[in-house]
């Protein structure tokens, strides 16, 4: 109880008193009148009133300030967040009206909560039942066409010209793209929900790092990419296998991506005192300046991105930014290109962009103790 | 291409059997088809193939629940090699098989055929 609600009992059952001693003065001078005894007599009956009067007083202003003592107390136990307990003043006059009242309002606070916690949860529900519909019913047509497509362009089904297998191969590309895109969903509900799980295991993260740049290898000698890699020796250390896949999988395939034919990515993993390092970086197109802080938000993609590669589904670092977080490890980036949008952005939209930026560095950290172990009831499953 | 190794697929997604089967046949096995789980179990016990591929999700009984029969035949059953094929990354369904010794789930859309049918021959020793 709070010193001002204190004061304010202390002064109501003052108030009490001072009514009732004004209250006993009356009576006596009126017994006093009445009577008109003798100074002993008179002194006696004054001391018997009086005394009447104290106790009487003491007695009702006591029985008050602990039903307005308990009042105060429950509200500030509510105030708290406390609701689980009822009121148990059962007197007729304001103060038991005034508890009841209480009462009631703690009754409805405790119907809203649990009616807001059990919309939470229903909403939960309805996200995990989404992502368990959509993992069965979307990946099974995407699957069926894969298969179906791969018959085809094989030759396994008859024989078919170099112009029909140039059209299904665009047809498999595509569907491997939704395939992708219902992964990375799957993924981000996962995320969101919470249910994903992180289970490390002794992982050799060179090997990680090595096989993730091997799938973007053709790509690498397409577009004449300098790569260069700088690994320290590592012993195996306790990471999500998977998880570690994904992450290298998003940040490679980004930094090919955006990189201009002859530009330069590269890839380091050093060992510090605590953690493993990772830096990937790239001489792309960058990012804006005013993009900076969005970078990690679900579905962003970025002005210069968006230019470079029209499809993407903005998923990827919010997913490698969760996995990260989420595993015990840092992640952050720097890319020192110049503003688009802002101030000088019409400027330096017409400088090429060869000249307006630097490229974009990745940097993560993670604890050499490893990652830290997640129960979840599903696993992250979007690779690029 | 013939070899003597008999495969059991069993997935109810018609689309899905006929693809393997035809995969499968044309890479020389012997093939056993079944659209449901309790199909699956009579022709397993009947057929003992060398290795089953069995969906999760189907009508009448599910992957599990057909794993768990075929773990109950004491000789052939026990040690015979099992593939589940799903669509669902679901630790609870990976726990729950690995307590009958099945340890390879194989996401569908994240397989091509030819590396599905790879990874049978590698499982067999082909």
């Amino acid at each position: 109880m709070n010193k001002r609600n204190k004061f304010l009992v202390f002064r109501l059952s003052d108030k009490i008193l001072v009514i009732i001693f004004l209250f006993s003065t009356v009576l006596f001078f009126l017994a006093k009148y009445i009577f008109s005894g003798s100074l002993l007599n008179t002194l006696i009956l004054g001391t018997m009133i009086y005394s009447i009067c104290f106790v009487f007083t003491y007695v009702v202003s006591k029985k008050f300030s602990e039903r307005i003592t308990a009042l105060t107390m429950k509200v500030e136990e509510m105030a708290a967040g406390n609701l689980s307990k009822k009121l148990t003043d059962t007197g007729r006059d304001e103060i038991g009206q005034l508890s009841n009242a209480l009462d009631g309002l703690i009754l409805r606070l405790q119907t809203g909560v649990a009616q807001d916690v059990s919309t939470h949860l229903e909403l939960r529900q309805a996200k995990t039942d989404f992502v368990t519909l959509a993992s069965h019913q979307l990946r099974t047509p995407l699957s069926i066409i894969k298969w179906y497509v791969d018959f085809l362009v094989s030759g396994d089904a008859g024989r078919v010209n170099a112009e029909q297998k140039k059209y299904l191969e665009e047809v498999y590309a595509s569907n491997e793209r939704l395939i992708e895109l219902v992964n990375a969903l799957l993924d981000v509900s996962r995320i969101d929900v919470g249910t994903f799980s992180i289970e490390p295991e002794p992982t050799d993260v060179i090997e990680k790092a090595e096989t993730a740049l091997k799938k973007f290898a053709s790509i690498i000698k397409e577009k004449k990419i300098k790569l260069i890699k700088k690994y320290d020796e590592f012993p195996k250390i306790n990471l999500d296998p998977r998880l570690t896949k994904i992450v290298f999988e998003n940040l490679i395939s980004n930094a090919v991506k955006y990189t201009k034919v002859g530009g330069v990515v590269s890839v380091v993993i050093k060992k510090t005192s605590k953690d493993i390092y990772i830096k990937i970086s790239d001489t792309g197109c960058g990012i804006p300046r005013e993009e900076h802080p969005k970078i990690f938000k679900k579905l962003f993609r970025g002005y210069s991105a968006k230019k470079i590669e029209a499809v993407g589904t903005g998923l990827g670092l919010y997913i490698v930014q969760a996995v990260i977080v989420k595993s015990g490890g840092k992640i952050w980036f720097e890319s020192p290109s110049l503003d688009l949008f802002l101030k000088d952005g019409l400027k330096n939209a017409k400088i090429p962009v060869s000249k307006r930026n630097k490229g974009t560095t990745f940097h993560i950290t993670i604890p050499l103790k490893g990652m830290k172990s997640k129960h979840g009831t599903k696993k992250l499953s979007s690779v690029k | 291409m013939e070899n003597n190794k008999k495969i059991l697929i069993v997935e109810d997604e018609l689309a899905m059997l006929n693809a393997l089967e035809k995969k499968f046949l044309s890479e020389g096995f012997t093939v056993f088809i079944a659209h449901d789980g309790e199909a699956g179990v009579k022709i397993a016990l009947n057929e003992k193939p060398d290795i089953l591929m069995l969906d999760i999700i189907m009508p009448k009984l599910n992957g599990l629940q057909v794993v768990k029969k075929i773990r109950e035949d004491t000789k052939w059953g026990k040690d015979v090699h099992i593939i589940m094929l799903t669509n669902l990354s679901d630790p609870e369904h990976v726990s729950e098989a690995a307590k009958y010794s099945v340890f390879d789930f194989l996401v569908k859309t994240d397989w091509r055929l030819e590396e599905i049918v790879s990874m049978v021959k590698e499982k067999l020793g082909i």
